[in-house]
């Protein structure tokens, strides 16, 4: 028997290994687990990452460029008429809802900030540091979102539930000055942290950035204070009393920026982009103001045409076939200042500065916020008067203008806004003048304007303030695609996203229910009263 | 013994089957059953078999050994028709267990045990013979006559099993490499095309050797791959597209490239035979992945004899086959006006008047009508290929090399594919056989064009205003002092798009690809009627990519420098599996054929990018020059286990029984890791059983039902972070995509019914087959409101019917010795029904996308597979709306504007033959189904399209449409604001440019002359004109008949898309496809 098993022995061997492929299926699975997980991802995170996830919370909803571009560019920022649209085969400029451009700004408010700022404030110590900041920057994303459509998923958002309640404006409202108040409130007691470290990318590098929160904070509160003073006056005016009293941002050095870097595109700035990709030129409107002020910004602001040499602004609402004649065309009107790009004439195209840093908020809007509190008669800290005209210096300084005699001259300057010389023929847009008037309701257009002009390039806030104030009065736009804002009227906000039709439409069906009209961009929000 | 040894087998799976119903953790045990059974039985072989013929002393079982042999046959066998051994054939005896194989000679030897027997002679590519023998006719010659399409015929199916095509109890159809290798593409699956009834193929407009969509009785699997699964030479070889395939219009997914398959490279002249089992029946036993169905290829084996070469040499020179029809009356600019500055062509009407043109000169202005037809060049393809074939009793070695060369129609687009193939077969012992293969494919693909919109070649080229002449447009760059080279175009700026000289000649795309697969196999010939086979196979490449964008390229060279990346895709599947297989008489009349077998299957995949997103010196393409460098990484592994039996009892040779069984063990999916799947087939050879008129020559019904499980991608089981790397120390970000925990694995239950007749000695024939398919628990990333932090989940859930008939027809109307004319018409109609989606999931996407910028393919549940959603004009009872400007008003929501699957398809192939002349005719048509058209939409918005030149005047069209408040429109608008309103810029209401896919072409046509008395080196010669893809017969129209200006007819090609994924049925900037015609020659020595 051995002998005849030596003979086969080979044979014998042969199969045995192959037998070995079987044989190691029984222990096999075990590795299963470990061969599933992905290596090249994080399946936990603990503290040690939350500085990580604060900074992707930071930066999501300031917008990549190509979020940027239709997110805000697009829409907020050709509303505000900061600047009309350029780009040949965009309609939104004429009204024209692109419901495919929708998520742009949504999405990276609720799937890249929303988890990562609910896992801080979640995993956190409720009287931390972070806790509070994150609740900060919880309101300034949300306020942009609710300000664009009304309800909005707010108290369920980032929940992970299969569908999410919308709430109504009032109340996400409410909630915001309640988290305002707590954070603000929270931090004092953490003074000399630096939560976050450097990975807060708007204070970190601040030599108090506690104090930056609080002073951002109550900024934002009173803000959004005046967005509901023509809706619910007396609340309107205890927040704003209690944001000013808490301490609001005063100078420039409080004033929040997001940094901008060229190491991935995602980081680059979105606005320097769309201008680069030549989406933009200067509005009449502001070239009515900024031209009959002979204001100093503009050179900052906007950069001569490539043709002309000179400034010159654009209508919106133009039709392509307008935009092609030589008055109207990105040949002969002013692109975005240098500060976002310079035209080469080298590469015969735009040259972008990617790392520009982003505007978030700046002290000059809380000085113009609270001259609009002092006229309606609030305890502002201050008299309408001195609160706008330093308003304006800190919004001159805030772009580079040191000519401190410049800066007094144009505060006293009775000029008005000049008809733009445009390819409508425009009159002028209005007719506010710099220096303070003598009557309260051109005060209240004046700080209107100023605040207006000083918010520059946030197109999202600049709409918001042109549709609760109908101030400054800007020019209709030429032409209206959108049956809904027939000619003269303005756009007032944002339909309901389709995908939220598609994945959660009974929450978007109440929602519309919140909404107390039509779901459409002639429907008003809650605070938006005449 | 054995037969004890099978029925224990059957015992403890019977209890198997029975312990899975109460226990979900049953499956477990049957794996635990056969590991010994397959331990013991090989080891017990072996030892029995080192005792022929004496008693065994087995202390587990009391085994006897067989009868010894009443007598022994000897014998050779031959092809009637050329007298050459036939090598590989079966030898089986009626009633008796001894089974044999003829070596390379063609010669074999038989036991026979009772006094008298009949031989049962089986080999691919012939009729089965029988041959009487005794003890006094103990040597046979026996000649075997080639098959054709005849009854005898034998197939190779799962597992590599030869089985004679009448036993099948699922259809399968085969197709001869002859069929393949004479009128050729640089990617061989597209010569399928038309050939197999129920097999549709999408080519991709990436030029030669893209991605080729395979798909098999209809759509089953929402996210999952539907393509086909290749086997080549019974081991499942990687068709996957390690580079993704673009699924969105704006050709965002995958960069505008869509990436290359893996059976693409395999070298048709390697070919032998091709089996195509199309339901899930026949595949059961090579799992999950078989669900589309399988196609088999059986590659060339050397043989013994004298050494034979065989060399196939091809030349074709491909057109462009069908262009866009453009205007040709009006000239760039809008509004009626000549403007140099706009990119469209809505200017003055042109009459030679003196305009400033883009370039600055003053000249008159011209329409250029061929201005896109004559951007593309003539493309060529070369193809050689020899193979050698040698070898003796002991060893037979096959050899080939095949050379690609094939030149796109954009210019210095070509591919270059080399194939080295080596294959031995070594006879060890009388019983150990041993089959060795290694393949080597260097494949280079040199720029690639991309698809979609945004920039790509064929998106620039659309956009050239129709008095734009190419000879301007050639200077496509300015250099300045420093080198520096910026482009020129004829419109101010435009964000996106470009010219496209500068597209060709200074952004590049090259994939190099080095793949090896590799084979061993051992076979152990147990006793004549089991053996054993262990097998070994790894298939592996490497993929490398590089992108290089010039300095100063729009949309892509975004930081000074240029751009440049190179990836690295690395795939591997190692495969090992054993694999028993026998067969028994269990009485006369009744015989078993068994196969058992495992297997371990594991697949890894590591791709690498490197990104020089700006460089520090312009246009130096290497990541050296990086002024930023990047680094995307993912790594997957994954293995599958499994354990797979079947048995097929078989009743006097005209009723059959198949019973098939597999267990699947996945890393992917969560403990216990298992699923378990079987499957139940029956065939009755009617014509055998009764006695039948004369003139119906066979008869057969089949059945069967199958369920195939799947398990899914890897790490979807738990929630998971990510690094984000970025310039200010970084972030990590949650995953929008919520896991699924409780992953179960999907589902399908086929059901498929066939009959087949032949009739007046098969000069006809007919093969009908139904099915049904069910695929269940699809796993389903489902958008998610973005609301819950989430923006898809994963959900299991889901139920697509798939419903078909399949119709084989084949007819002889004449043969004879001189004139010989074969008919076979093919048609298939599928069915698709979406039963059952996700509660609370009305619509799912099948690209990436949810941005419908023409039209989206989509499921929604009571709807069926491609659905095509887009934007529709609104109506009002069943009038057209437009507004107070007298401008189409647009539907509130994206609805359905049509389906991208065709109907059914009809293929007519005519085949004469005479004496040394052959002529072959494939007609293909397709019938039904629709295709959205980006460009068409593009071209209108641009005032390109020939449909434009109507209504140029202002207030010269008035739509027979009402206002929203039911007047009667009076309004009156011209072309540009109604072709503007309907195609805005990149979003085009679907409705507007949605075609009837029908289309009815002259697929294949090929003109043969084998030449006769040839020198005596020569074995034969012949040569072919062939053509492929020559022009249409029929070609559908827009769906909409715009009330005053009709409908258009579709001028392109709706067989082409971005690539084999599942978004089809979108047409947005594509490359035409193309005609080819070309000369063939074969040469044998």
């Amino acid at each position: 028997m051995n002998k005849k098993i030596k003979t086969t022995g080979t044979m014998k061997i042969t199969f045995l290994l192959l037998l070995a492929g079987i044989i190691c299926f029984t222990s096999c699975t075990k590795s299963f687990k470990e061969m599933n997980t992905d290596a090249t991802k994080l399946s936990a995170v603990t503290k040690s990452e939350y500085p990580f996830m604060f900074a992707y919370a930071l930066m999501s909803p300031t917008l990549s460029p190509d979020n940027f571009e239709v997110g805000e560019g697009t829409v907020a920022g050709v509303y505000s008429q900061f600047y009309s649209q350029a780009a040949h085969s965009f309609p939104t400029d004429r009204y024209v809802i692109v419901q495919a451009w929708n998520p742009a700004m949504w999405n990276p408010v609720y799937t890249q900030a929303v988890p990562q700022l609910k896992t801080i404030i979640e995993g956190s110590d409720a009287n931390s540091a972070e806790t509070a900041i994150a609740n900060i920057w919880w309101v300034w994303c949300f306020h942009r979102l609710t300000d664009q459509f009304g309800p909005i998923p707010y108290f369920e958002a980032g929940s992970g539930q299969r569908y999410v309640q919308y709430t109504p404006q009032d109340s996400i409202y409410f909630d915001f000055f309640k988290k305002l108040d707590a954070a603000a409130t929270t931090l004092k007691n953490h003074s000399g942290e630096k939560p976050f470290g450097t990975y807060d990318l708007v204070f970190g590098k601040s030599a108090n950035p506690v104090g930056a929160w609080i002073k951002f904070a109550n900024t934002l509160r009173l803000r959004l204070a005046l967005r509901i003073s023509g809706v619910n006056a007396t609340l309107a005016k205890q927040q704003a009393e209690a944001a000013v009293a808490g301490g609001v941002m005063t100078d420039l050095a409080d004033d929040a920026y997001m940094p901008k870097s060229t190491a991935s595109y995602n980081e680059y700035n979105g606005l320097a982009v769309t201008a680069g990709w030549d989406d933009i030129r200067m509005s009449s409107s502001m070239e009515s103001i900024l031209k009959g002020y002979n204001d100093p910004r503009l050179s900052i602001y906007f950069q001569p045409s490539v043709a002309t040499g000179t400034y010159e602004g654009v209508r919106n609402g133009l039709f392509t076939s307008e935009k092609i004649i030589d008055i109207n065309s990105r040949l002969f009107n002013s692109n975005l200042g240098t500060r976002w790009c310079s035209w080469s004439t080298v590469k015969n195209d735009w040259v972008t500065n990617y790392n520009v840093p982003q505007d978030i908020m700046h002290c000059a809007e809380a000085y113009f916020l609270k001259a609009e509190g002092a006229l309606n008669g609030w305890s502002m800290g201050g008299n309408a008067k001195d609160l706008y005209e330093t308003g304006i210096r800190m919004s001159m300084t805030q772009w580079g203008i040191t000519d401190a005699t410049a800066i007094t001259n144009y505060i006293a300057s009775i000029a008005t806004p000049i008809a733009p010389q445009d390819g409508q023929s425009s009159p002028a847009v209005n007719d506010y003048p710099i220096k303070w008037s003598a009557t309260t309701s051109m005060q209240y257009k004046q700080v209107a304007q100023q605040k207006w002009l000083a918010l520059f390039p946030d197109g999202m806030e600049g709409w918001a303030g042109v549709r609760r104030t109908n101030l400054p009065a800007l020019y209709p736009i030429v032409h209206s695609e959108n049956t809904d804002l027939p000619a003269g009227t303005f756009i007032k906000r944002m339909p309901f996203l389709d995908a939220e039709k598609q994945t959660n439409a009974d929450a978007v069906t109440k929602a519309v229910q919140m909404l107390n009209g039509v779901d459409n961009a002639a429907t008003k929000l809650w605070w938006d009263k005449d | 013994m054995h037969l004890k040894s099978i029925f224990k087998f059957r015992y403890y799976a019977e209890i198997d089957m029975a312990n899975r119903r109460r226990s979900p953790y049953a499956e477990l045990s049957i794996f635990k059953m056969l590991l010994p059974i397959l331990l013991l039985t090989a080891s017990v072989n072996l030892r029995a078999n080192a005792n022929p013929g004496k008693m065994g002393n087995d202390p587990v079982n009391n085994h006897t050994m067989p009868n010894l042999a009443a007598f022994t046959v000897t014998g050779k066998v031959t092809d009637k028709a050329t007298g050459k051994p036939v090598e590989g054939a079966t030898i089986t005896v009626k009633g008796e267990s001894g089974i044999t194989a003829t070596d390379q000679s063609g010669k074999f030897s038989i036991n026979i045990k009772s006094a008298t027997a009949t031989l049962v002679i089986s080999s691919i590519g012939y009729q089965v013979g029988e041959k009487m023998v005794d003890e006094k006719n103990r040597e046979v010659d026996i000649q075997l006559i080639a098959a054709g399409k005849d009854m005898g015929e034998v197939i190779v199916t799962a597992l590599g099993i030869q089985r004679s095509v009448k036993s099948l109890t699922y259809s399968a159809q085969k197709i001869g490499g002859d069929q393949i290798n004479e009128a050729r593409d640089a990617n061989f699956t597209n010569t399928l095309s038309g050939k197999v009834a129920g097999l549709t193929i999408t080519s991709s407009a990436s030029g030669p050797g893209s991605a080729t969509r395979v798909l098999l009785r209809g759509n089953r699997s929402i996210q999952g791959s539907n393509n086909a699964l290749f086997v080549v030479d019974g081991v499942a070889i990687d068709n996957s597209t390690p580079v993704k395939q673009v699924t969105d219009d704006a050709g965002s997914n995958g960069g505008g490239h869509s990436g290359s398959d893996g059976v693409s490279n395999i070298n048709p002249d390697d070919i032998e035979s091709i089996s195509v089992l199309k339901g899930a029946a026949g595949a059961v036993l090579y799992g999950s992945r078989a669900a589309n169905g399988v196609i088999i290829i059986t590659t060339k084996k050397g043989k013994s004899g004298k050494i034979s070469v065989n060399i196939n040499s091809g030349v074709t020179m491909d057109k462009a086959m069908i262009t866009p029809e453009f205007q040709n009356e009006y000239s760039q600019g809008a509004g009626g006006t000549f403007s140099a500055i706009t990119s469209g062509s809505w200017g003055a009407k042109i009459a030679g008047q003196n305009v400033t043109d883009w370039t600055g000169t003053a000249k008159p202005l011209t329409a250029y009508p061929d201005n896109f037809k004559d951007f593309f060049r003539t493309g060529s393809s070369i193809n050689n290929s020899v193979s050698m074939s040698s070898g003796n009793e002991k060893i037979q070695s096959y050899l080939s090399y095949a050379n690609t060369l094939a030149n796109g129609i954009v210019d210095h687009n070509h591919l270059l594919r080399n194939v080295f193939n080596g294959r031995l077969g070594w006879n060890i012992t009388s019983r150990l056989t041993a089959d060795a293969k290694v393949t080597y494919t260097v494949q280079n693909i040199y720029d690639k064009p991309g698809v979609g919109g945004d920039g790509m070649v064929a998106a620039n080229i659309y956009r050239i205003p129709r008095s734009v002449s190419l000879e301007d447009i050639s200077h496509y760059q300015n250099v300045n002092v420093v080198g520096i080279q910026t482009p020129t175009y004829w419109t101010s700026s435009d964000p996106v798009y470009m010219n496209p000289y500068w597209t060709i000649n200074n952004t590049h795309r090259d994939e190099y690809r080095n793949r090896v697969t590799g084979l061993v196999s051992l076979k152990y010939k147990l006793t004549n009627w089991l053996n054993i086979q262990g097998r070994v196979s790894n298939d592996s490449y490497n993929d490398f990519i590089s992108q290089k964008y010039a300095n100063n390229t729009v949309n892509y060279a975004r930081v000074a420098g240029g751009y440049y990346a190179e990836g690295t895709d690395y795939i591997s599947e190692r495969n090992i599996d054993v694999l028993l297989a026998g067969n028994n008489s269990i009485t006369n009349a009744l015989k078993v054929t068994y196969n058992l077998g495992s297997s371990v299957l594991t697949r890894g995949m590591r791709h690498r990018i490197n990104i020089a997103d700006g460089l520090g010196y312009p246009n130096k393409f290497d990541l050296t020059y990086a002024s930023t460098l990047k680094v995307e990484a993912a790594t997957t592994e994954r293995e599958l286990q499994s354990v797979y039996g079947n048995a097929q009892f078989s009743f006097k040779d005209y009723l059959y029984l198949d019973v098939s069984a597999r267990n699947d063990w996945s890393s992917t999916l969560p403990e216990p890791y298992s699923y378990f799947y079987p499957s139940v087939g029956i065939s009755a050879l009617l014509s055998e059983m009764t006695t039948m008129p004369s003139w119906i020559t066979f008869s057969k019904f089949r059945g069967s039902l199958t369920k195939v499980g799947n398990d899914a991608d890897p790490y979807l089981l738990s929630q998971t972070y990510s690094y984000i790397r970025g310039g200010m120390g970084g972030y990590i970000g949650s995953s929008s995509t919520k896991s699924i925990g409780d992953l179960k694995p999907e589902l399908t239950t086929s059901l498929e019914l066939g009959t087949e007749w032949r009739f007046f000695n098969n000069r006809l024939g007919i093969d009908l087959s139904y099915y049904k398919t069910n695929s269940k628990n699809q796993l389903l990333r489902v958008s998610a409101p973005a609301s819950s932090g989430y923006s898809s989940i994963f959900v299991n859930a889901g139920n697509i019917e798939n419903k078909g008939i399949e119709l084989m027809l084949t007819v002889k109307p004449i043969t004879g010795k001189g004139l010989n004319w074969d008919v076979a018409l093919n048609y298939a109609k599928n069915k698709n029904k979406v039963i059952q989606l996700y509660p609370g999931v009305s619509i799912l996407y099948l690209g990436t996308s949810t941005n419908v910028r023409t039209a989206t393919p989509v499921i929604t549940e009571g709807g069926s597979y491609g659905d095509l959603y887009g934007y529709k004009w609104l109506t009002r009872n069943g009038q057209y709306v437009v507004n107070a400007q007298g401008a189409p008003v647009k539907g509130t929501a994206i609805e359905k504007v049509g389906n991208f699957n065709p109907d059914f398809s009809l293929a007519l192939n005519n085949t004469f033959s005479y004496k040394n002349w052959s002529l072959g005719i494939l007609v293909d048509g397709k019938f039904g189904g629709e295709i959205t058209s980006g460009s068409a939409g593009q071209t209108a918005y641009g005032g390109t399209a020939a449909v434009t030149s109507k209504y140029r005047d202002a207030g010269s069209l008035v739509l027979s449409a009402v206002l929203e408040d039911g007047s009667k429109n009076t309004t009156a608008i011209n072309a540009e604001k109604f072709w503007q309103t309907v195609a805005q810029g990149d979003y085009n209401w679907a409705e507007f440019f949605t075609f009837d896919a029908t289309t009815v072409r002259l697929r294949e046509l090929s003109f043969g002359y084998e030449f006769k008395n040839l020198p005596a080196v020569f074995k034969s010669a012949k040569l072919s004109l062939v053509g492929r893809n020559l022009f249409f017969l029929f070609r559908g129209s827009s769906i909409l008949d715009i009330p005053g200006i009709g409908k258009r007819k579709m001028d392109f090609d709706p067989e082409v898309s971005f690539g084999n994924s599942n978004y089809q049925g979108v047409e947005y900037y594509n490359i035409p496809s193309t005609r080819s015609m070309g000369l063939n020659l074969k040469l044998s020595f």
